[in-house]
């Protein structure tokens, strides 16, 4: 998967169809009401042409006769209007984290490279849906931003092309920021390593939740991240401050895996209690098998709500 | 053990650096990045495997190589003496250079170096190796011991002043020589001379190698008087048939005594014939005349001989006085010549006494064979070639050993019926008034007659105008010995039995040309008369040490040898009778002794012995002394230790001990071989920790 094949859109190379056909039966549903334009499969937040029946309420003249429940009128004599739910597209945005340290890789796949597959896959699967799909990528600050359209799958495939991990990364500033984008409620996918405080992470995540977007955390590790699997004391360099401490590894590596695990949990429990789906994708599990247990799970909790 | 350098030993600090090295390298050395030390950081920091030593053998690898350096730079050696009597006693070879040149017999010299090298001797071990060098001007080898000395010793007894000059090169080029064959870790050399200043140039190029030691041991002598007789300068004159010489001595001081009422007596034959007593200053000279004496035998043996001082042997001074310098020179001038036609020639030639000319000047009609009776040359001023008996006259003049001149001027005149004596035939002469004058354009400088004038600023045969001239056609071209710028010839000679003829195609008077009022002209026309004459230049005495041709003294005396039918016999001044054999026509004869060598020669009819004068090398009396370690420090290219009393062992210097044991090339290598087994280990290592 790190070699990229040469298509005409470049960025759809990070779409694997071995990921595809594993998750191609899945849908990704909103979990909340969007707002759409269209049909779709979304439920959307007003009432509409759908098959599901939603209400009755009085006539008000110009509505449409044909609408009226004359079996009501029947029993009533009052004219009632039957409403029904209405489907909707939604607006599907990956937020993308491109800062330096996206880019380690302890061997195989680079995380940046792991999200990249994680985005181009899921915003393919949104466009399949009828969709529209954008992408926001950002470090310290929003470097690009490709606002959700039912066209620009092309570009976004673009935009995570070019993505490189070049610059120290922020939360909180940029995702702040970011609110201002969303205004239509949708669904967004943040990826990211949150190599930050829980608390800010999710003070950041919270104001999309506040939106009224669903929100779906991607947590992307590498392997070396968890498991701290160095033997020889070394200079440990910081790849975005560029700090360095010398380290004994055996001594603490135990510590650290303890850390890092309570860090994880601690963003489980504070996006659960937000209703944001959060998983933790390590880079050496193959894209395909991780993404359809996020995405299974989260069709058998879309069913049990 | 002992260090020559202990200052170094301070370097021992740098053990340091291979601790520090296993402390710290490994931080420094390899570099993980990682997405961010978040977590890292809150772990409490230890380091406690970095204070420990992780791998004990590369760290004692390392310590081990910087001690063994640093002891190197540190030149360690053993002082241990005894240790030290067993090596040498284990074996040493030892020259010793014993100088028995004539400054030698200086004093007491001799017998002083000679006790010196016996000293020497004496402190041999039973396995060591003498080799007893003699040598003066040249070196050779007086004896070489194996298990017993007595030899060596017995041969410096036996040893004798010689007669000849310091010379250390040859000397120190065979103790080299016979010591670089030695398989012997203890090498010296023993130098014991006076070390006069005039044996060492600097240029000898001799250079010991690594290990052979020089060891000077100077011999002085107490302060005396010494005189040398420098040389004996000879005065002569015509004296009736035979020669008047005045000998004058000269003579130098060469100590810081005055020298008073110094005896000089000359000896001819044997006898004392005059005596004189003078006084000489210190580090003065002083020149003594003789009465003149009159040399009418072949050869006269004369001695200068003053009193006895310190040194002997320039006390005498030998030569030999040969009569028969006297050139006889026979001008024949044209019946009708002016009077002033032969006045330069006769002028010229009477100039001079080495040789002397004695010059006779007659008329054509006067010319018979009784004329040329005695005479050694004779010289045709412009007179014609002649035919009847004048002319058979000159042929057998010439073929009996005489020279002629002919001149070829206004008077001559060709005629075919003439003798054939010329090289060569004449014309008409050609004036050259009308056009540009005439010079001498081509010399054969390689020729007797211009032989003086070949170095620069000697004579410009060139600067002369010639005017006039006779055309000469040679029969041989190579017979031409000068030619005019026109290429015309202008003196060309012929052989003819045991003389010689030269022509001289123009005028030797300042008719013709501007030669004669030329400076050349005076030398021109005595090498023209030395060589028609055969004039040998008398050698009054000989140096020792010297070569002699004795073919070719024979032949410039007109005798040649046949060798193998009548070789001829010199006897030494020892008497010891030297037989000269050869088998071609250089044979040379050593004159090793001084004093007088005769040469006979048996086959003669009567047999009168040839003396040969042989007088030592004067250069040897001046007694002035170089450095003796200046000397040894060029030769072995580093200081030389001072000998220390009569010790057996001859105490070295820590410089010198260090210098034969080289320990630090051993611990150089050990320290060479741990860091190469460092090098792979470190490398085995790291490779291992990746």
């Amino acid at each position: 998967m790190a070699t990229q094949r040469h298509t005409l859109i470049p960025g759809a190379s990070f779409v694997d169809p071995k990921v595809l056909a594993r998750i191609g039966n899945l849908e990704l549903l909103a979990r909340i009401l969007v707002d759409g334009f269209i049909n779709g499969i979304h439920k959307a937040s007003s009432l509409g042409v759908s098959v599901d029946f939603a209400e009755h309420r009085g006539y008000m003249p110009g509505d449409d006769i044909r609408r009226i429940d004359w079996r009501l009128y029947a029993r009533t004599d009052r004219y009632y209007v039957k409403e029904f739910e209405a489907d909707s597209n939604a607006n599907f945005s990956v937020i993308l984290d491109v800062s330096k340290s996206m880019g380690f890789s302890s061997g195989g796949l680079s995380k940046l490279d792991y999200a990249k597959f994680l985005a181009a896959s899921l915003t393919y699967l949104a466009n399949q849906q009828r969709d529209r799909v954008g992408i926001v990528t950002f470090d310290s600050e929003i470097i690009e931003r490709v606002p959700p359209s039912a066209k620009h799958l092309d570009v976004v495939f673009h935009t995570i092309d070019r993505a490189i991990a070049g610059r120290p990364g922020l939360f909180g500033d940029p995702l702040f920021r970011m609110t201002e984008f969303f205004k239509r409620r949708g669904i967004l996918a943040l990826i990211s390593d949150f190599y930050e405080e829980p608390d800010i992470i999710l003070s950041a995540v919270k104001q999309f939740r506040a939106q009224g977007h669903d929100v779906m955390v991607f947590h992307v590790l590498d392997p070396a991240e968890l498991e701290f699997p160095y033997d020889t004391a070394s200079s440990f360099e910081d790849m975005e401050s560029g700090e360095r401490i010398p380290i004994v590894p055996e001594n603490l590596r135990e510590q650290y895996k303890k850390l890092i695990e309570e860090h994880t949990l601690a963003l489980a429990k504070s996006f659960t209690e937000q209703q944001i789906d959060y998983a933790v994708f390590n880079t050496s599990t193959p894209i395909d098998y991780a993404l359809f247990a996020f995405l299974s799970a989260r069709e058998r909790m879309a069913r049990a709500r | 053990m002992a260090f020559l350098a202990p200052l170094l030993l301070l370097g021992l600090a740098a053990l340091a650096v291979p601790v520090l090295i296993h402390l710290t390298h490994r931080e420094r050395g390899q570099v993980i990045s990682f997405p961010s030390l978040m977590f890292l950081e809150r772990v409490p920091y230890r380091s406690m495997r970095r204070q420990k030593i992780r791998n004990w053998p590369l760290f004692l690898l390392r310590c081990a190589a910087v001690i063994l350096l640093i002891l190197a730079f540190a030149r360690p050696f053993f002082t241990d003496t005894t240790s030290l009597a067993g090596t040498l006693n284990g074996g040493r070879e030892i020259v010793v250079l014993l100088d028995r040149s004539y400054s030698m017999g200086y004093s007491d010299r001799w017998q002083q170096a000679q006790a010196a090298a016996q000293e020497e001797i004496n402190t041999l071990g039973p396995n060591d190796l003498a080799t007893l060098v003699l040598f003066e001007q040249n070196a050779e080898i007086g004896a070489r011991s194996s298990v017993n000395h007595a030899s060596v010793y017995a041969a410096i007894a036996r040893a004798e002043v010689g007669a000849n000059i310091t010379r250390f090169g040859p000397a120190l080029q065979l103790a080299k020589s016979i010591l670089e064959q030695s398989e012997f870790t203890e090498r010296e050399v023993v130098l014991i001379s006076d070390f006069q200043k005039n044996g060492w140039t600097g240029d000898e190029a001799v250079s010991f190698e690594e290990g052979i030691r020089l060891r000077p041991i100077p011999i002085d002598g107490t302060d005396a008087s010494n005189v040398t007789i420098t040389s004996v300068a000879f005065e002569r004159e015509p004296f009736s048939a035979a020669e008047q010489v005045t000998a004058m001595a000269r003579l130098v001081n060469q100590s810081d005594l005055n020298v008073t009422n110094l005896l000089v007596a000359l000896e001819l034959d044997g006898h004392e014939v005059a005596t004189q007593l003078i006084d000489i200053e210190a580090s003065g000279t002083a020149t003594v005349s003789f009465d003149p004496f009159i040399v009418s035998e072949d050869q006269l043996r004369g001695t200068v001989r003053i009193s006895d001082d310190a040194l002997l042997q320039d006390n005498m001074f030998h030569f030999t006085v040969s009569s028969g310098q006297l050139v006889s020179v026979l001008i024949v001038k044209p019946d009708a010549a002016t009077l002033d036609s032969s006045l330069y020639l006769e002028n010229a030639l009477a100039v001079g006494n080495t040789p002397t000319f004695v010059t006779e000047t007659i008329t054509v009609r006067d010319l018979n064979t009784d004329v040329l009776e005695g005479r050694s040359v004779v010289i045709l001023n412009d007179t014609a070639p002649f035919d009847g008996p004048t002319g058979n006259a000159l042929v057998n003049f010439v073929g009996a050993g005489g020279g002629l001149l002919a001149v070829l001027g206004e008077s001559v005149r060709w005629t075919p019926e003439a003798s054939d004596v010329l090289p060569g035939s004449f014309g008409t002469p050609t004036a050259r008034l009308s056009s540009r004058s005439n010079v001498l354009g081509y010399v054969d400088y390689s020729h007797p007659v211009f032989d003086i004038f070949n170095a620069p600023r000697s004579g410009d045969l060139s600067s002369a105008q010639f005017f006039q001239q006779r055309p000469f056609t040679v029969t041989n071209p190579e017979s031409v010995l000068a030619r005019f710028a026109d290429g015309s010839v202008a003196l060309a000679e012929r052989r003819i039995g045991q003389g010689h003829v030269l022509v001289w195609a123009s005028t030797l008077d300042s008719y013709w040309n501007d030669l004669a009022l030329k400076p050349v002209y005076l030398p021109f026309v005595h090498q023209l008369a030395k060589h028609l004459g055969k004039y040998v230049e008398p050698t009054e005495w000989h140096t020792t040490a010297q070569l002699l041709d004795v073919a070719s003294m024979y032949a410039a005396r007109g005798h040649r040898l046949e060798f193998g039918r009548d070789d001829p016999v010199a006897v030494a001044p020892t008497g010891a009778r030297l037989p000269i054999t050869g088998t071609d026509s250089s044979v040379f004869l050593e004159l090793a002794h001084q004093g007088f060598y005769e040469i006979h020669t048996p086959g003669a009819v009567v047999d009168v012995p040839l003396a040969l004068a042989v007088n030592a090398d004067r250069s040897e009396s001046d007694l002035a002394t170089l450095d003796p370690q200046e000397l040894a420090s060029s030769v072995t290219g580093r200081a030389v230790t001072e000998r220390l009393g009569n010790l057996v062992l001859h105490e070295r210097s820590p410089e010198d001990a260090e210098e034969q044991q080289a320990l630090w090339r051993y611990l150089l290598v050990a320290a060479l071989l741990l860091l190469t087994a460092e090098t792979v280990l470190s490398n085995q290592l790291s490779q291992r920790a990746r």
